[in-house]
Parts: structure tokens; C-alpha cells; sequence
């Protein structure tokens, strides 16, 4: 057993830890509330080689594995960054799995942040959206070129711009939404079809979710320091406020939580190498729970400000929104618990499987 | 990084399972269940027999030299097949603690025995008036000559009725602040003066009280220094904390995953209800979170690195999800639920029911989680003491 970080991963986390510091502080990001998209940040992500980073070495890119990604992804989270990463890092590797040469894929490695995905939402609550065809929401929907979509066993790219794309639709975490018409008509181009784009796009949604886990996982902890940094300054009867039970407990559980969630979103890369038939469970998994850490952990650090939390003077209000933003955006933590039921115990859905659960193998 | 916890663990899994398979029927279980003293000393003989009882020691007591992947692995498995496991889990602390911080007598007369199976320890540290706030032990231990004189009472000492020995903590001194006047003392069991009374409990489990009249113990039966006993007590109390019940959860959410993929009495399978797969992905979630904070603890103390409150984090979360998880399956699965095992219309072998009634006691012995968020919160987050 090993589960610290090997030089090479440390020195990414480094990197990324730095540039983000310096150049996306919350003014900045409170600059962005208006687009939910930093052109400049992202012009720095790509800078470092992120666009490409979990890309093969044939298609120019650094062929680095999803706990890689992932480490970035957490990162992102502590800065709460406003740039499409986990769209990019998803659908490029999807390109390069099923199309590589796809134009498409090509202006990814340029660093155009030209593409997003529809997520398959099969357990999504009726009447709540259309998921797939028709009219559906995608994160930074306002500036990709195009979507990847399934339909039935079809995988394809709508692109037509403004034809299929609404206008900004303003959401709480400033995921830079956009409608776009996801029906296939005529001019969508198909990438592949039948069994293989079924298995594709789920291994895509995985890989998202994933990387949505490790981001959650970073956006609790910054919520998590902030709290806890608030109830070390802010004096209340005479004291500061961390030293009674009833501020210091809840914060202390968010500690806890956070930690499982780290823990499971890296047991979750790490499988998708070493113990890859429990990955796309590990995976749903790593998002429901980070999910739900991140949304509590945003929640008990607001409520640990009293008043100013909810004043949006105090940037703990970013966090709670944009937490509950990303985990809405795929779906939510109790639509994936649907998924991670499925993945556990019925993955064939024979009723027959053995459960996935029990430890790696 | 590597989530694996290694060939060597491996193999005590396959040891350990065909030792039970050998060892322990089914019959057994039920009757451990029955019993609920945690301790069957046929059972146990043939566990030290076997090297179990002193796997984690080192070679030079008699040790099996494991390491904390075999150890986690040893208790993991028994305690998912049901085995009365709690006197092997007291017995490992106390060899540990003796070794660590006893007199040369202490290892010569007390380890080898315990290892060989011989003797048992039973833990004596709460009271009547003091559980969380252990170090306000009132159990007195007065010099008398050589020996010492202890009065007292003792709460929640399990294993009590089978163990040889309580592994006791008492008071020597009242001049200082309450954790500078402790001391800790081996105490035979059929000591005069000794006397030992059951306490039942909702979980099924048997604990004990023990009354302590004018117990002379001699001097040679101390561990650690006079007033110094803190020290020892919370070494004692760390290696318990880091463990939590992630095995006996994860037996409850296979046991709960089996039951819901089988048709019910009306013909219907349960997970074909949305609020069952919810609530089984839910407690799966939880169980992994679970193991995965106590592998964590496991690979901290397999590096010798800084635990931190990374055990408190262990039991603490561990103790509160499996809670929280037995009471919301008891919401959804109506009357049968209530049903012990082997009662007609039973659900999932009595899964639920022992579970609703075995957790609340997870969150409250060898540490609140109270307790043990306080020390997270100022452990981990730097907060200041909060009691």
C-alpha cells in the first residue's frame, strides 16, 4: 500500500498550486461571474499543458493518467477556476478514443476551448429537462463550438453555433450554461454507433465525474480552511468562536468527510490502471460523495460566519454556490446514487453479478 | 500509489478463512451471538495455537513479526464471519503495551502467556462517574508496604467474567490536575476483594461491572510509573482508535445488496424500488469511505508516520455512518425488519435488526465521537480546546 503522491505528481500539484494563486484569486473569479470564463486563465492552463495533458502522445498529447488529471482538477477546486478543464479533459480523450482524427481534437491541443458534453442522465427525474435530444443544458455550453451527444447508440458532434445555441442562461455557480438543440437533424456529425458509443460516452461520463469528484474534493477544502480560519479570528463572548463544540464539531465532521473524499477520488484513478473493473463504480462513487462533502462542507463553513457568510462581501458564498453548481450540473448527488447502485451490486443487470464491493481485488 | 493492501495480507485473508472454515460453524456463530461475552476460550486457544493471538508482536517475544496490512486483514475477517474477536483485539493492545512500556517481569511472566493463549486481559478504564473523561478515574490504589490497596468501581468491563486480568486504571494521587495522578495496574480477576457483575445490553452484548474491595495488588503488577499512567493509557487508547467498524459494515451492505437482488415474499425483487437502490448505494458509499480512512490509518502506522487524529477520523466517521445507515434502512423496509434472525418472515438473516441494535454503541465505547471530533478539530484544524 502506498497512497502518497510520487514526485513527478507533487511537483504538478506545485505547479498548478502556484500559477493558480497567482493568477485566479477570488477577485478574480468574482471578476468572471458574469461569463463563469476566464479566457486568460484558461490561456495559462493551457500554457502548462493542461488542455492536452490526459491525451495519447500520438495526438501531441502528455498521455498522463486520470490521477493526474484529477490532482489539477483539485486544484482548480481550491481556486474555484473558471475554466471548462473537466469538459476539455472528457471530451478529448473521448475524441481520441473513438475519432482521433477529428478536427475537433486538433484545435483542443490549440488550446481552443471548442468543445463540452452532453452527460447521459438516465436516472434524471422526469419532467425536470430533457437530457438527451432536444433542448439540454450544457457547462460552457456560452463558448464551445461544438457538443458530443449521445442519442440511443448514435455518439455525435453537433456544432452550428448560434443555430443550436441559446444565449447565456445565468445559474447560481456561474457554470456558463447554455441550451443547446442536441436533436441530430442533418448536419450532426457522427463520431461512431451502435455498442461501442454506448460504451464510449459512459466511459466518458465517468471519467468526468471523476474529475468532478477531485474538483468538489478541492472546493471543499478551501471551504473547509476558510471556515475554520473564520472560527479561529471571530471572537463572541470573549472567546474565538472554533472553541465551542457547537462551531468546532460540524467543522471537524467536514474534516473527516473531506478526507474520504480525497481518499476515494484517488482510489478511483488509481483503479482505472490497476483494478479497472471497479473503476466506473469508484468513479460515481468519488462524485456522489464528494458531492455531497462539498455541498455540507460549503453549508457548515457559511453557517460558521453567522451573517457575513451570507453577504456576498465574504467569499465563502462563492464556494457554497459553485459546489452545489458542479454537482447539479452532473446530475446531483442523489440522481448518482441511482448509478452507483447499478455499478455496486446489479452491473450486468442480471441480478446475478457479483457486487463490485469488498475492497481492490 | 497503490490501494492494494499486498500479497502477505493476501495470504493471511486465505489462512484466516480457511481457519474458519475448519473452526467455525455456523452453530458457532449463533452461539457467539447468543453468548455476547466477545470471547469463546476454546475458540481462542486454538487462534493462539496458531500464532494469531501474538501475529502482530516481534520475534523476540514470541511474535508472528506481521505487519499492520496482516494484522487489519486478521481482525477484518474474523470480525465479518461473526467471530467472538474482542477478547483477541484486548489481549493485542495490552501484549503491545506491555512490551512497549512494562518491567522486564511484565514480559517474561505476562507476554508469553498471553501469546501462547493462556491468559486473557480485560480493559478497566471507565467508571461510574467518569467514561469520556477518563483521566477522572476515582478507583483509588493506596501504598500498603510493598503492595497497594484498590477501592473502587469499575464500568463497561468487557471480558471481564472470561479475562484473567483487568488491565486497570486507577488513582493514586489527587494533589495534581486530575491525568497527573493515574496509575495502571494488572488485576487478577479472582482476586480477593474483586467481584464482578454482568450489565446487558440492547446489542446483545454482555459487559461488566466490577466492585473492588480492598484489592491487594503487589508492586511488580504496576505498569509505568507511579502517577504517570496518562502516557500509558492514551498509547493504549490510540491503537484502539485508528480501527473503527468498516468490516462489519461492509458484512452489512453485502448483506443488504444479496437480500434486495432475491424476490421477497410477494414476489418482487426490493431493488427494483428507487428508494433501495438509494439507500443501498448510499450505506456502499459510506462503507468505503469507511475502509478506505482506516486503510489510511493502517498505512500511516505501517510507514511510522505521524497518525495525527487520522485514527480518531477512523472511528469517528465509521462509528456515525454505520449509525446512521442501520436507522435509515429500518425506515424503509417496514415490520419485517424488526424480526431477529431465524424468526419466520426474518429479512436479510436479521440483518437489519442486529444492526439497528449493535450501532448505537459504535459511536460511544473506546472514544465518543464527540471526543474524538473534538480532537479532530484541534488536531487536523487547529481549533482551540473546546472542553
Amino acid at each position: 500500500m502506498d497512497l502518497s503522491l510520487d514526485e513527478s505528481q507533487q511537483i504538478l500539484v506545485d505547479t498548478f498550486s502556484e500559477m493558480l494563486e497567482k493568477e485566479c484569486p477570488t477577485t478574480h473569479v468574482r471578476d468572471c461571474e458574469d461569463t463563469g470564463f476566464s479566457p486568460s486563465l484558461w490561456a495559462q492552463y493551457c500554457e502548462l499543458g493542461a488542455q492536452a495533458m490526459g491525451l495519447p502522445e500520438s495526438v501531441d498529447g502528455l498521455d498522463m493518467s486520470l490521477l493526474e488529471l484529477g490532482l489539477v482538477a483539485t486544484q482548480s477546486g481550491l481556486a474555484i477556476a473558471p475554466v471548462p478543464f473537466l469538459e476539455i479533459a472528457a471530451a478529448g480523450r473521448l475524441l481520441a478514443a473513438v475519432a482521433p482524427e477529428d478536427p475537433l481534437l486538433a484545435a483542443i491541443v490549440e488550446g481552443r476551448p471548442a468543445v463540452s458534453l452532453a452527460l447521459p442522465r438516465p436516472h434524471a427525474v422526469p419532467g425536470t429537462s430533457t437530457t438527451t435530444g432536444g433542448r439540454v443544458l450544457i457547462p460552457f455550453g456560452t463558448i464551445a463550438d461544438a457538443v458530443i451527444a449521445l442519442d440511443g447508440e448514435t455518439l455525435f458532434v453537433a456544432e452550428g453555433g448560434d443555430k443550436r445555441r441559446s444565449g447565456r442562461v445565468e445559474d447560481i455557480g456561474a457554470s456558463a450554461l447554455a441550451h443547446w438543440d442536441l436533436d441530430q437533424g442533418t448536419d450532426a456529425r457522427v463520431l461512431t454507433s451502435g455498442p461501442e458509443a454506448r460504451r464510449a460516452m459512459t466511459r466518458a461520463a465517468a471519467e468526468w465525474k471523476l474529475l468532478a469528484g477531485f474538483w468538489l474534493t478541492g472546493v471543499a477544502k478551501r471551504a473547509l480552511s476558510i471556515g475554520a480560519d473564520y472560527a479561529k479570528e471571530r471572537v463572541q463572548f470573549g472567546v474565538p468562536i472554533g472553541g465551542f463544540q457547537a462551531i468546532a464539531h460540524p467543522l471537524a465532521e467536514c474534516a473527516i468527510r473531506v478526507d474520504g473524499a480525497e481518499l476515494l477520488c484517488h482510489e478511483a484513478a488509481w483503479a482505472d490502471e490497476s483494478d479497472p473493473t471497479r473503476f466506473e463504480m469508484l468513479a460515481s462513487m468519488a462524485f456522489t460523495w464528494a458531492s455531497q462533502t462539498a455541498i455540507r462542507t460549503a453549508d457548515i463553513s457559511l453557517h460558521t460566519h453567522g451573517g457575513y457568510g451570507f453577504s456576498t462581501e465574504y467569499d465563502i458564498q462563492l464556494f457554497y454556490r459553485r459546489a452545489r453548481a458542479l454537482s447539479s450540473v452532473g446530475g446531483g448527488a442523489q440522481e448518482e446514487l441511482q448509478n452507483v447502485a447499478q455499478l455496486c451490486f446489479d452491473s450486468d443487470g442480471s441480478g446475478e453479478a457479483e457486487s463490485l464491493l469488498g475492497g481492490p481485488r | 500509489m497503490d490501494f492494494r493492501l499486498g500479497e502477505k495480507a493476501e495470504e493471511v485473508k486465505r489462512e484466516i478463512r480457511a481457519f474458519l472454515a475448519e473452526n467455525f460453524s455456523e452453530a458457532d456463530r449463533k452461539a457467539a451471538a447468543e453468548d455476547g461475552g466477545g470471547h469463546d476460550w476454546d475458540l481462542y486457544r486454538k487462534l493462539a495455537a496458531n500464532g494469531w493471538v501474538s501475529a502482530g508482536w516481534p520475534k523476540e517475544y514470541g511474535g508472528g513479526d506481521r505487519d499492520p496490512y496482516e494484522i487489519l486483514t486478521l481482525y477484518w475477517e474474523l470480525c465479518k464471519a461473526g467471530f467472538p474477536w474482542i477478547g483477541l483485539l484486548n489481549n493485542g493492545f495490552i501484549g503491545h503495551t506491555l512490551m512497549a512500556m512494562g518491567t522486564d517481569f511484565h514480559r517474561e511472566e505476562f507476554v508469553p502467556k498471553i501469546a501462547s493463549g493462556e491468559i486473557a486481559f480485560a480493559l478497566g478504564y471507565s467508571e461510574p462517574g467518569s467514561g469520556s473523561d477518563v483521566a477522572g478515574a476515582r478507583t483509588m490504589a493506596s501504598p500498603d508496604g510493598d503492595d497497594w490497596l484498590i477501592d473502587g468501581q469499575k464500568m463497561w468491563t468487557t471480558t471481564a467474567h472470561t479475562a484473567q486480568y483487568i488491565f486497570m486504571l486507577t488513582r493514586t494521587s489527587t494533589q495534581d490536575r486530575p491525568h497527573r495522578g493515574l496509575t495502571l495496574f494488572l488485576v487478577p480477576t479472582d482476586a480477593e476483594g474483586v467481584d464482578i457483575q454482568p450489565i446487558h445490553t440492547m446489542g446483545g452484548e454482555r459487559s461488566n461491572g466490577v466492585y473492588l474491595t480492598k484489592v491487594r495488588i503487589p508492586d511488580s503488577y504496576r505498569v509505568g510509573e507511579v502517577d504517570k499512567g496518562w502516557s500509558v493509557v492514551r498509547f493504549a487508547l490510540g491503537l484502539e482508535q485508528a480501527m473503527g467498524y468498516s468490516d462489519i459494515h461492509e458484512r452489512f451492505i453485502q448483506s443488504a445488496g444479496r437480500w434486495s437482488l432475491a424476490s421477497g415474499p410477494d414476489g418482487q425483487r426490493p431493488f427494483d424500488d428507487a428508494r433501495i437502490r438509494e439507500q443501498l448505494a448510499q450505506t456502499a458509499v459510506h462503507a468505503e469511505v469507511s475502509r478506505l480512512l482506516r486503510h489510511r490509518s493502517t498505512w500511516l502506522a505501517a510507514e511510522g508516520m505521524e497518525l495525527g487524529a487520522k485514527g480518531a477520523m477512523t472511528k469517528s466517521f465509521s462509528g456515525t455512518a454505520y449509525l446512521e445507515d442501520a436507522q435509515n434502512w429500518m425506515n424503509l423496509v417496514g415490520p419485517a425488519g424488526l424480526l431477529k434472525e431465524d424468526e419466520d418472515g426474518a429479512l436479510a438473516e436479521g440483518n437489519f435488526d442486529e444492526a439497528f441494535r449493535q450501532t448505537p454503541v459504535n459511536t460511544i465505547y473506546g472514544g465518543t465521537a464527540e471526543i474524538l471530533r473534538s480532537l479532530v478539530a484541534e488536531v487536523e484544524l487547529g481549533l482551540p480546546k473546546s472542553r
